[in-house]
């Protein structure tokens, strides 16, 4: 049954902050110190404390934190059927594998639903399963094979899309798909739009697309504006775009209204490349700036990208702000 | 016994003989007990710093947390300054003294409890050395730079400055092409001494640009970032010509950010020229699986008491009020510079460290610096010797992570400093505390700093110093990774 979300939803864009412990944890399992069974156990714990946060914060949307994923590739890297990972290539958990594909990706599952179940178990709140999207992971897996970055993401959009499909039908109904490398690689943008719809055709769900200028150990990769998207994008058929907007300021807003874009909005209000606590006035604002050029119907309540890097408390009264910066906008609302 | 030789100076031959027959004239004569001969490690370095804190002859007790002695004892033999007549007599005075008991001041005024270096007096003296620097430089009547070797500053070197220029405007026409070049091109020095080398940068950027035609000299903004606000001020007129493109920033180079937290990821360039050397460090050594905690002590030893008490008119029973009166206040007490630098200068060149090693056995809580916790140390020292002793480098660590979030994604930090690149070279020499002039300097522990920026997201790596002949220094050089 859909589940009813209030105006201006909020959420983090996908990941929780990874505490220490698990950190040293996930390196304990690479250097062999602990098992797999018992590593699966701790992720477990890990995940149902973030629902838990992100529930106690008042968030409206809830996603498993992502802890379980060393980064945003190896975990689909070590999924994607076909794809060769030399398990020796990394010493510390957050460095990527070196992988690469070195024959045609076979359609196979690649065992999503697992994790995704398990949110849904956990949580009553409305839940959002993030992926990464076939345009970052060509730029991590080292293509051996397809005659191009285009063929390759191309066909691991088209084993990804039955496993998009899989995920709605085990009852996921918000899906994010994580391009941040778009910003890095402007040029890849047509082909990258293209891909984006192979991997979504079919797929019955809210779909989003998040692109940011990188978030890799807590830090941009790039700089810019969004305004190189535009109005490739619009070719996307894609009900949202997530944006970040908190750090980088809200100058890139009027491109929605200058191209018409027909998406709804992920706004990002909450900068988790610094530690400093948004109050929830700032929240407010960003809000407001945002609701001059779309409806309040049409913007959810976001971090500017994942909280993988903040430290936990940081993180909760992150959210805590957003969710209170939330109500006062609402509130003026009416609603 | 272990006997551990640390470096390849045609001295250390003869000298290890006499060690060795030194040691074993003690055991013979039942000065050195079995037990202590077997845990004893007998350490032969060569101190590279012609006025460093050792004694030729000097030996370290181990402790446990708690003040027990630890079975571990390291004695330290300075092939440089050892005598060999008195080694014999001197050893023995070591290892009596390291014991623990009433005889471990005998000889010696400290100046301080045991403490972490770091917090040791020692830095109080040197933040003294450049608060009143040009009253040194009146009483030598020479410069700094001087003192430095090669006789001037690496950071000035022209054809270092002249490659670096050369790179940077690269860079900024990449990020042009893709139209990534931010309207502000913003570049950092910290530790600008007299501007020399911001200005000579300056100059030559100009010149660049103007020849290539890129016109990007008006979009530079050239932060000179230093502590004291007089070396701000000196540094001025040496940019005049270049006013406008700088900003002069007054900041602790141990914690950067603080002072700039508007430029975070903004910065495409940060330099520093002989600043990490200059930062308070300690010390760890590893030993049997164990680590242990380097603590010292400041002493000045009684017959430089007795001798700069007689001569400046101050009762040994006074004189350690009479130092921290002068660290604290100047030269009043002394009336004036004139007597009081010479009485400074000389009390500088007479204090020394000795030190005693505490087991780190709870490790987790070591209040280690920011960017490094028990974990990360352990990891670092996997690949390292099992035997040795580094640096933690506390104030260049500290300094070069809160540096590091100034960076723009596509920016670059070069630090030239004298590194030590990989943990293994410690077991090649002695890597200080020496002194120069009235400051400290260490070695960096750049293996160190290389293993933390990488968990922090940037590649750190080495490159030499071609620029002159027969130098230690090196250049780190850090970008963002992915």
């Amino acid at each position: 049954m859909p589940m009813t979300l209030p105006i201006l939803p909020t959420a983090i864009v996908g990941s929780y902050a990874m505490p220490g412990w698990l950190e040293r944890l996930k390196t304990d399992y690479f250097a062999r110190r602990i098992s797999r069974h018992d590593l699966d156990e701790i992720y477990d714990a890990a995940v149902k404390a973030a629902i838990k946060d992100q529930e106690t914060s008042g968030l409206d949307i809830i996603t498993d934190g992502e802890l379980r994923r060393d980064n945003m590739v190896d975990y689909f890297a070590e999924r994607l059927p076909g794809v060769q990972i030399d398990r020796s290539s990394k010493k510390f958990y957050y460095d990527f594998y070196d992988s690469a594909v070195v024959s045609k990706l076979p359609m196979a599952s690649m065992g999503l639903v697992q994790d995704f179940n398990f949110l849904h178990t956990y949580t009553e709140h409305a839940a959002k399963f993030c992926v990464t999207g076939p345009h970052c992971l060509t730029k991590r897996i080292r293509n051996q094979f397809y005659p191009s970055e285009e063929a390759f993401a191309t066909d691991i959009a088209r084993v990804m899309n039955l496993e998009l499909k899989a995920l709605v039908k085990a009852g996921a109904t918000l899906i994010q798909i994580d391009e941040p490398y778009y910003s890095g690689f402007p040029e890849d943008l047509a082909w990258g739009v293209n891909v984006i719809n192979t991997l979504v055709e079919g797929v019955d769900a809210k779909i989003s697309v998040h692109i940011c200028y990188g978030n890799r150990y807590g830090k941009p990769s790039w700089e810019g504006s969004y305004r190189y998207l535009f109005p490739t994008i619009l070719k996307a058929k894609v009900h949202q775009l997530t944006l970040e907007f908190a750090r980088r300021g809200g100058e890139d807003l009027d491109l929605f209204k200058e191209f018409n874009a027909p998406f709804d909005l992920g706004l990002g209000v909450i900068d988790v490349k610094n530690t400093d606590i948004e109050t929830p006035d700032m929240v407010a604002e960003h809000i407001r700036k945002a609701l001059d050029v779309l409806p309040a119907e049409r913007i959810q309540i976001l971090t500017d990208c994942g909280c993988f890097h903040l430290p936990r408390d940081v993180t909760f009264a992150k959210m805590k702000a957003m969710v209170e910066g939330t109500k006062i906008v609402r509130k003026e609302l009416g609603k | 016994m272990i006997l551990k030789l640390n470096h390849l100076k045609v001295k250390a031959a003869a000298t290890t003989q006499r060690v060795i027959e030194a040691v074993y004239a003690l055991v013979e004569e039942g000065l050195i007990d079995q037990g202590q001969f077997a845990r004893l490690q007998v350490e032969l370095d060569w101190i590279q710093y012609k006025s460093n804190f050792r004694e030729g002859v000097t030996a370290t007790q181990g402790y446990k947390a708690f003040g027990q002695p630890a079975p571990i004892m390291d004695v330290h033999i300075d092939t440089r300054q050892v005598v060999l007549e008195t080694l014999r007599e001197d050893l023995l005075c070591a290892l009596n003294r390291a014991k623990s008991g009433s005889e471990q001041d005998a000889g010696r005024l400290p100046l301080e409890e045991f403490q972490s270096l770091r917090s040791s007096i020692v830095w109080t003296f040197n933040r003294f050395f450049w608060r009143h620097l040009l009253a040194w430089e009146a009483a030598t009547g020479q410069g700094y730079d001087k003192a430095l070797p090669g006789g001037s500053s690496d950071g000035h070197n022209p054809l270092a400055v002249a490659d670096d220029v050369a790179e940077f405007l690269d860079l900024l026409c990449a990020l042009q092409t893709k139209n990534q070049l931010p309207a502000e091109v913003n570049l950092l020095e910290i530790g600008v001494g007299s501007g020399s080398r911001c200005a000579q940068w300056l100059n030559l950027f100009h010149q660049l640009d103007q020849q290539r035609g890129t016109g990007l000299y008006s979009r530079v903004c050239f932060y000179m970032g230093d502590y004291s606000l007089d070396t701000l001020n000196k540094a001025k007129p040496n940019v005049a010509k270049h006013i406008d493109q700088c900003r002069f920033i007054q900041l602790d180079a141990i914690n950067p950010i603080k002072s700039l937290p508007h430029l975070r990821h903004k910065i495409l360039q940060v330099h520093l020229t002989n600043v990490y050397d200059n930062l308070p460090d300690e010390e760890v050594v590893r030993r049997d699986g164990k680590l242990y905690f380097v603590q010292v002590r400041a002493y000045v030893p009684d017959a430089a008491v007795n001798s700069l008490g007689g001569k400046y008119g101050i009762p040994p029973e006074l004189f350690r009020d009479r130092v921290y009166h002068m660290l604290e206040s100047g030269f009043d007490s002394f009336g004036g510079p004139e007597h009081g630098v010479p009485f400074w200068q000389e009390l500088w060149a007479a204090v020394r460290l000795e030190e005693r090693l505490v087991q780190l056995e709870d490790l987790p809580e070591f209040p280690f610096p920011e960017g490094l916790d028990a974990g990360k140390l352990e990891d670092i020292l996997q690949d390292a010797p099992t035997d040795f002793r580094f640096h933690l480098s506390s104030g260049a660590l500290e300094s070069f992570i809160r540096t590091l979030p100034l960076l723009h994604p596509s920016g670059y930090m070069q630090v030239f400093d004298i590194f030590v690149t990989d943990m293994a070279q410690y077991r090649t020499g002695f890597f200080g505390p020496g002194k120069l002039d009235g400051s400290l300097l260490n070695w960096v522990n750049g293996a160190l700093l290389k293993e933390v920026a990488q968990r922090e997201g940037y590649n750190v790596n080495f490159r030499p110093f071609k620029y002159r002949a027969n130098t230690h220094t090196s250049i780190l050089y850090t970008t963002r990774r992915e």
